[in-house]
């Protein structure tokens, strides 16, 4: 009984080097801060890399699941950062619990609008979101009243970051509740796979009868709830927001997805992916605080991280391509005795 | 023109939203005070020059079917500080301290080679959203790392002094710039047979391929041009400025907060199609001055960043999709 | 006399300037296999798209069980109960087979894990013979014939009461494709209805009850089966009078050797391919897709990889690896995709003319405009492609104009040997025609052309050899007395004889 289940994990990595190779890295990561840095798995600091992936992993996953689907959604920094406005703008007048509802009403509304957008009027995502990018920045800074918004009253945010179970918030808990259900329905839902199709296989899915509407609504819808829910964190964990902030997000999001396997031509990747590239790059931002770098420095390590998973992803393909190369020229050779046999026979019967 | 028409009437809700815009902006300009003078003409294209050249730069990278680059931002920033800490350190050669031909030089090379070792990745085949984003992490690192993330300035006067703030014939040299580079880059485009591999090869990329044009040096040499132009226009505002920062253009720029951005949109609001093989620089450059003139009205009524950013983003979200819903044969569309 | 279940009357489809379907009739009775044959673009795919809710743009009338109907998804016509295996792959290659299976549709499950589909998946695989596929793997992962295989049950399970097989055993072996017929036979057995499209003639004879053939996109009959034979369903696919669309062969051979092929071996063929070609002469190679034909042509032109090999032109001894060297050696390919890399559809006419010979037009890199249009009209006339039209988008053409366009555009930089893969598809005859001149025409003049198609007509009736292949292999010969119709057509569906026909 065991020796399948370990069995099975096996065959998983084979089958999927690149979940193997971000589970190598996200290992790598950890132990070299862990063994450079004294307090690095100490538990208070597991505590912060649980805090930081609360925000990281949801971009991480809002980014995937629009990378599966074959589009890109750039203006999820901004999604983020207006949400965290509202939300702290609205907590201290209405309270935190509807003022979160209503936050995270918007910015899913926003990225159904996105998606509805793409999918209705056929525009690329890459195209819109560049504008919506700006427009939504626009937006957060007028809301925001061109200055940063502040809570006055504490209480929440303190809630937000107590202890449970030594390691976790409730806000991690929210979002590992999240990806639990996102992953199940990204994988079991006859939804989540029309996701997949329309990303890594357009034509092929349109052929076989797949809608494009919904998956890409509900996509997108996915990403703008994702991206509201970090901003909600932030904002409410840290009592301010700005306008302006959280554009980092949209790099380090993009890292986390594609650090965790997801491939820029879509259909591929998945939940687990998503959570262990955040982590890796959760692991990575955390270590380097250590070493007193400024933050430009944690962005230049980000982008070679992401640098070493591309050109691994690219040797990846090359190494595929390569195999099936190998497999069509051995199903072509293992036809050719047969072949060859017939017309030797019937030569010999028209002589 | 009944194709124009039609595609009106077949999309009424969007088009009565589009017309309402269009006669707000028309408001707009003749309400706001000041607009219709020689002096913020002039205004409103010096502006447009600064993101228009590195746009007409975007453009060929466009064109050719590669997109776009997302390190334009940290591109100028590096270029930035390498001709500021020429001019003010000399790289360490005491002779060279204050030399604009030596600063520019090296920047130039700095510039080039940015742009051509992410052109190189891209036309191997990797994408170049993924490549640019990488790619303007680690500039935007070797930036601050260089500086120190300090001001780099150097004294005044200097060589520098006719690029950043000199003027010939009552338009300031960029503005000079602006206009020379868009009638260059679309004498390239239209009559050299590089410009014309550039629309082929952004047409079709495998018929480009079957008639001998490879993506291959066609990335290298458009990413390279886009950062040749950044590189300059970051040279011309480090001179005006007589110092750089490695985040000058992240955060002070203009009302957007982020160049890179408003790049891409002058592009898209031109016209230009994304899917490469469609479109001209003169396209461009009328979006750019189409954005100034929007955000020099907003600045003239005394409107915030906020709201301003928020006209620029509305009207860029506009024009792509109107020109997703009226342009024939589907520009922004698959 | 039953009432047919599904009824099609008038039906015309055009896309711009190219006709689909004209006024096609088409029908099929309860429990009936329906045969509906024609040649490449005879407009096949397209009725059949119609006819299973991928097309609503179509005039005409569409009758389902006495009713009028006009379905705007596939969808909806899956929900009255038409489903369809597209010619076309139309799987999802990362994802699983049993995911692939139960893709889209009105009956797949909103929620089920994969090992629930995988069981699910079992029977349906196994009635098309993949009893030993791990349903839960990537399809990618199969072979091409082994997919389409997947393809088949994915129709299975929809259920469906009118089946329509587009080209379902294109890319079997023989055990694969009988148990095909088997499986079809037993389903008509069972009371539903099966429309089916091949270009295997045997299986048609073998298992239709009727056949409906088209030809250029008009219907010329429904018969029934036992009413035909090989030769006459031939004639009414291919229509006897077009033979005066060919020019006049030459009388005499070539036999200045100009190219030789060594040891060619390129991917997909079982053995290397060694032959001659003479100078100013038209060579066609015949063969199905996937026999070999169409391989070699793109791997002398240095577009598809090969094992070993290469190429002795004008006593000079190479192998080009990339179509740019192709080119650099006077070698132009047309591959039989204009669509993919023939064409540049966005841009004018002139453009695409001039494409891959921007020197002859320009001095130091700057092109003259008067030169370019000079150029380009000279070419334009040289095919008979109209003037007038230089500046439009090449998009907007023809079929036939767009072939003209995508071949002529070679001339420009004269090339010695033209490759051309299926030289006139999605051409409508009077193109057809045009071309054919302009070939002999060409070849007259010294250029050597070499070209590959699966249209029987045009393999027949314009070169003064043929080469045929079958599964990989090259077969035979034909020199210019001994090419008919009926003999390549044998040699390239059964060379061995094995199903006696």
């Amino acid at each position: 009984m065991q020796n399948s289940f370990i069995s099975k994990i096996k065959q998983k990595f084979i089958s999927n080097p690149d979940l193997t190779f971000a589970f190598f890295l996200a290992i790598t990561v950890y132990s070299y801060f862990g063994f450079s840095v004294e307090v690095f798995a100490s538990h208070n600091l597991t505590f912060a890399i649980l805090e930081r992936f609360a925000v990281l992993g949801l971009i991480g996953l809002a980014l995937t699941i629009c990378i599966i689907a074959g589009e890109i959604d750039l203006s999820i920094g901004s999604n983020a950062a207006l949400c965290a406005v509202i939300v702290v703008k609205l907590t201290d007048p209405i309270g935190a619990p509807l003022a979160i509802v209503i936050g995270l009403f918007i910015s899913t509304g926003i990225g159904f609008i996105q998606g509805f957008f793409i999918a209705y009027l056929r525009v690329r995502a890459i195209v819109l979101t560049v504008g919506t990018l700006m427009l939504l920045r626009g937006i957060s800074l007028v809301v925001a009243e061109e200055k940063t918004v502040m809570l006055t009253d504490f209480r929440v945010p303190d809630f937000i970051t107590t202890k449970f179970f030594m390691y976790f918030s409730p806000a991690s808990i929210m979002v590992i509740f999240v990806f639990i259900l996102v992953g199940i329905f990204m994988r079991f839902t006859k939804y989540g796979r029309e996701i997949y199709a329309i990303g890594g296989a357009r034509k092929e899915s349109l052929a076989a009868g797949v809608p494009i509407k919904r998956p890409m609504i509900i996509a997108f819808a996915l990403s703008g709830f994702c991206a509201g829910f970090a901003g909600t964190v932030i904002g409410l964990k840290s009592g301010t927001a700005q306008g302006l902030g959280l554009q980092y997000l949209l790099l380090a999001g993009t890292v986390a997805a594609f650090v965790g396997g997801v491939s820029i031509l879509g259909g591929k990747g998945g939940i687990i992916g998503a959570a262990v590239g955040a982590l890796t790059v959760n692991f990575l931002n955390t270590g380097l605080l250590f070493y007193a770098l400024q933050v430009h420095f944690v962005q230049l390590f980000t982008s070679v991280l992401l640098v070493v998973v591309i050109v691994f992803q690219t040797m990846s393909r090359i190494f595929d391509q390569y195999q099936s190369r190998k497999a069509f020229l051995e199903s072509v050779d293992h036809r050719r005795e047969n072949l060859l046999a017939k017309r030797d026979k019937f030569n010999l019967t028209n002589k | 023109m009944q194709d124009l028409i039609s595609s009106y009437k077949k999309n009424l809700l969007l088009s009565i939203l589009l017309t309402f815009f269009v006669l707000l902006f028309l408001y707009g300009i003749f309400a706001t005070n000041n607009y219709f003078t020689w002096f913020n003409f002039k205004t409103i294209i010096r502006d447009a020059a600064l993101y228009g050249i590195m746009a007409i730069g975007l453009t060929f990278v466009t064109l050719s079917g590669n997109f776009f680059l997302l390190s334009i931002k940290e591109t100028a920033a590096i270029c930035c500080v390498s001709f500021a800490m020429g001019m003010s350190t000399g790289y360490g050669v005491e002779s060279w301290v204050g030399s604009f031909p030596i600063s520019l030089l090296v920047t130039l090379l700095i510039g080039c080679l940015a742009g051509a070792a992410q052109g190189l990745f891209i036309g191997l085949g990797g994408n170049p959203i993924v490549v640019t984003l990488g790619g303007a992490g680690i500039l935007y690192g070797i930036a601050t790392w260089w500086t120190d993330n300090l001001v780099i300035s150097f004294r005044r006067p200097n060589d520098a002094e006719w690029l950043g703030t000199g003027s010939f014939l009552g338009l300031p040299t960029i503005t000079w710039s602006f206009i020379l580079i868009a009638i260059l880059a679309e004498f390239v485009l239209r009559y050299t047979n590089f410009g014309r591999k550039v629309y082929l090869v952004g047409s079709n990329r495998a018929a480009g391929k079957a008639t001998g044009h490879e993506n291959l040096s066609m990335a290298i040499i458009v990413c390279t041009i886009c950062s040749a132009l950044c590189a300059f226009v970051a040279v011309a505002f480090a001179a005006q400025m007589s110092s750089a920062q490695a985040n000058y253009f992240s955060a002070e720029f203009g009302s957007s907060g982020d160049m890179t951005i408003l790049v891409i949109a002058t592009v898209m609001v031109g016209g230009n199609s994304i899917m490469g093989g469609y479109g001209n620089t003169i396209r461009t450059s009328i979006g750019a001055i189409f954005i100034a003139m929007i955000d020099n009205m907003m600045v003239l009524n005394g409107l915030n960043s906020g709201p301003r950013i928020v006209g620029v983003g509305l009207m860029i979200v506009f024009s792509i999709l109107v020109f997703a819903l009226y342009a024939k044969g589907s520009r922004a569309q698959e | 006399m039953q009432s047919p279940v599904l009824k099609i009357s008038n039906i015309s489809r055009s896309f711009g300037a190219i006709h689909a379907l004209k006024k096609v009739d088409f029908e099929i009775n309860k429990g009936e296999i329906m045969g509906l044959v024609g040649e490449n673009g005879a407009g096949k795919s397209t009725l059949v798209k119609i006819i299973s809710g991928f097309d609503n743009g179509y005039e005409g009338e569409y009758k389902l069980n006495g009713q009028v109907v006009r379905f705007e998804t596939p969808v909806k016509a899956e929900l009255s109960g038409i489903a369809i295996a597209q010619q076309e792959l139309s799987l999802i290659p990362n994802m699983s087979v049993a995911e692939n299976i139960f893709l889209a549709g009105a009956k797949v499950k909103k929620f089920a894990t994969l090992k629930k589909l995988s069981e699910e998946a079992k029977p349906y695989l196994d009635a098309v013979g993949l009893s030993d596929i791990d349903p839960s793997i990537r399809t990618n992962l199969l072979s091409v014939g082994e997919q389409h295989l997947v393809e088949v049950a994915r129709l299975l399970s929809h259920d469906a009461q009118i089946l329509i097989l587009d080209e379902p055993t294109a890319a079997l072996g023989e055990q694969e494709s009988r148990r095909i017929l088997d499986m079809v036979q037993k389903i008509a057995d069972s009371g539903k209805s099966i429309i089916y499209i091949s270009h295997r003639l045997d299986e048609i004879f073998k298992i239709t009850n009727r056949i409906a053939i088209l030809r250029d996109g008009e219907s010329q009959g429904i018969i029934n089966t036992k009413d035909l034979n090989v030769d006459s369903l031939v004639e009414i696919m291919l229509g006897r009078e077009l033979k005066n669309m060919f020019p006049v062969k030459p009388t005499k051979i070539k036999e200045d050797t100009i190219l030789e092929v060594k040891n060619l071996w390129p991917d997909g063929l079982i053995e290397p391919v060694n032959f001659k070609v003479q100078k100013g002469e038209i060579l066609g190679l015949a063969g199905q897709l996937g026999s070999g034909a169409g391989e070699v042509l793109a791997a002398i032109a240095g577009a598809l990889q090969i094992r070993s090999g290469s190429l002795v032109l004008n006593g000079k001894e190479f192998m080009p690896s990339s179509p740019q060297q192709a080119i650099k050696n006077k070698i132009a390919y047309c591959s039989s995709d204009r669509k993919k890399d023939g064409l540049f559809l966005g841009r004018p006419i002139m453009e695409n003319l001039t494409s891959p010979a921007l020197e002859v037009i320009s001095k130091f890199g700057i092109r003259s405009a008067s030169r370019e249009q000079k150029y380009s009209k000279n070419l334009a006339l040289e095919f008979l492609i109209d003037v007038k039209r230089l500046n439009d988008e090449s998009g907007l053409l023809s079929g036939g104009n767009q072939q003209k366009v995508a071949l002529g555009k070679w001339l420009s930089i004269s090339p010695e040997i033209l490759l051309v893969n299926e030289p006139t598809r999605g051409v409508d005859v009077g193109a057809k025609s045009e071309i054919y001149q302009r070939m002999r025409e060409l070849a007259d003049n010294g250029t050597t052309i070499i070209f590959a198609s699966t249209d029987i007509q045009e393999v027949t009736y314009l070169p003064e050899r043929v080469l045929s292949f079958y599964q990989g292999l090259l077969i035979r010969q034909f020199g210019l007395n001994d090419i008919k119709t009926t003999s390549i057509l044998k040699q390239i569906t059964d060379p061995f004889n094995e199903t006696n026909l």
